[in-house]
């Protein structure tokens, strides 16, 4: 277990997590960048939330979306909605881009790993600026990276290989969101904390557009599956 | 999460962190589980048979560490099938109970294995019997058991009675299952049923999407 700071009267965040949320995928496409989650918050390994939104629209053309300790997301996207009103201050009409808010969240990352009292998440910012498409990781420690393609969490481990597979950085946004389905097929299937409601949202030249959660369709009924039984192994 | 946490979640060991449950109805019983095997975080296997066969009419149903309790289901049928064939008829669930018993109390330091012995015999008809962890035995007319479990004892507390039909009796275990399975994340998958009575033993396949709850 991560000790607590010894600076006392310091708000602890936390040393480990509580309320947790699941992997999150994203990809790029040929028109901008897109993200997907599941629906379910964890607390531990009871499945208590079920119909919760992970995926957060900070600015016109910027989501946010992380997986680990629900309340430090919350508490992060409080955070990145106040330098976005912070800027109406210049009056200038100009408003941080998406690399600005993921540069922004990795230095408050890395503060708090300094300080042994991290924010306990994978963050993923996503968002599309001038034309190019952005997608950024800030891990827990405040490593950051940009990437065309982001898994968070369990996704990391079974999902890597689809992605390779079946996507490339210019495949359309139907194409994307398929393979994002996909990957959360295989994360039900093999992930004890992953629920089969997902929720996408991608950013384009338009700006940020969060869909309605779907439920990905799981196969089940294989014969082997069905016709498995104990009593087979024992008796003629 | 820090490293040591890290390191130790590699190696959990496999556990039916499960859902198991068995009823009796006027007739017969009922035996349901869900189909998740987990190893940590990890699913393992998706579409388990936690119904153990331990003889033609007595099964088991495992929760705990995977490894201790198929093993010891390995003896126990071992046992019961010798026994059985020095009896020349159907052995008594109640053996079959005992037998787990002995292994489940001289070894309780060293086991993390709870089962739940179900089946029916000639002498006493159909019977349940619970083996927690300690290695007590305590029979009763419907018991859960599993991670899935704590989410149900309310369901189950109210919706309970006594000489239920086989139809009600198999809705109450679908539905108990649905609901353990809908809130615990070690349990998940199809819900397997077997309904156990004096002549026959049929299992049902119930599919992800027939599943009451979800």
């Amino acid at each position: 277990m991560i000790f607590n700071s010894e600076i006392s009267g310091q708000q602890q965040h936390t040393t480990s997590p509580v309320v947790t949320g699941g992997s999150v995928i994203a990809l790029v496409y040929n028109g901008g960048v897109i993200v997907g989650t599941d629906t379910l918050c964890s607390y531990g390994s009871m499945a208590t939330f079920k119909n919760v939104q992970k995926i957060a629209q900070i600015s016109k053309n910027t989501i946010y979306a992380s997986s680990g300790e629900f309340s430090d997301f919350q508490q992060v996207v409080k955070e990145l909605a106040k330098i976005d009103r912070s800027a109406l201050q210049y009056d200038d009409g100009v408003h941080p881009s998406p690399k600005d808010y993921g540069n922004f969240l990795a230095r408050l990352s890395y503060k708090k790993r300094c300080k042994i009292n991290p924010l306990y998440l994978q963050n993923v910012i996503a968002g599309f600026h001038n034309g190019e498409r952005y997608l950024g990781l800030v891990d827990i420690y405040g490593t950051y990276l940009e990437s065309n393609f982001i898994t968070t969490g369990f996704a990391s481990y079974f999902c890597k290989a689809i992605i390779a597979n079946y996507w490339n950085e210019n495949c359309t946004l139907d194409q994307a969101k398929q393979v994002i389905r996909e990957c959360f097929k295989v994360l039900f299937c093999r992930d004890c904390r992953a629920h089969d409601v997902i929720q996408l949202a991608y950013v384009d030249a338009q700006g940020a557009h969060i869909e309605e959660p779907e439920r990905v369709e799981t196969k089940w009924d294989f014969n082997g599956f069905k016709s498995r039984a104990n009593e087979k192994l024992h008796t003629q | 999460m820090n490293y040591t946490d890290i390191l130790a979640s590699k190696f959990e060991p496999e556990t039916t962190g499960t859902t198991i449950m068995a009823v009796i109805y006027d007739g017969g019983l009922i035996i349901g589980a869900d189909s998740r095997t987990s190893s940590g975080q990890f699913v393992a296997d998706r579409c388990a048979d936690k119904i153990d066969y331990i003889h033609d009419r007595i099964f088991c149903l495992r929760s705990g560490s995977a490894a201790d309790t198929q093993i010891i289901a390995k003896h126990v049928r071992y046992y019961v099938d010798a026994h059985a064939q020095e009896l020349g008829r159907l052995p008594a669930v109640a053996t079959a109970a005992n037998l787990f018993r002995n292994f489940l109390y001289e070894y309780k330091d060293s086991l993390s294995a709870a089962i739940i012995v179900a089946g029916w015999d000639p002498y006493k008809g159909p019977q349940i019997f619970t083996l927690p962890l300690g290695g007590s035995v305590i029979e009763q007319k419907w018991s859960i058991g599993g991670s899935g479990s704590t989410f149900i004892w309310g369901f189950c507390d109210s919706n309970y009675k006594d000489n239920m039909t086989f139809q009600e009796a198999r809705a109450f275990v679908l539905h108990a299952v649905a609901h353990a399975m809908f809130r615990d994340g070690s349990s998940g998958g199809i819900i397997r049923l077997l309904n156990v009575t004096k002549d026959k033993i049929e299992r049902e396949f119930i599919d992800y999407k027939d599943v009451p709850v979800k």
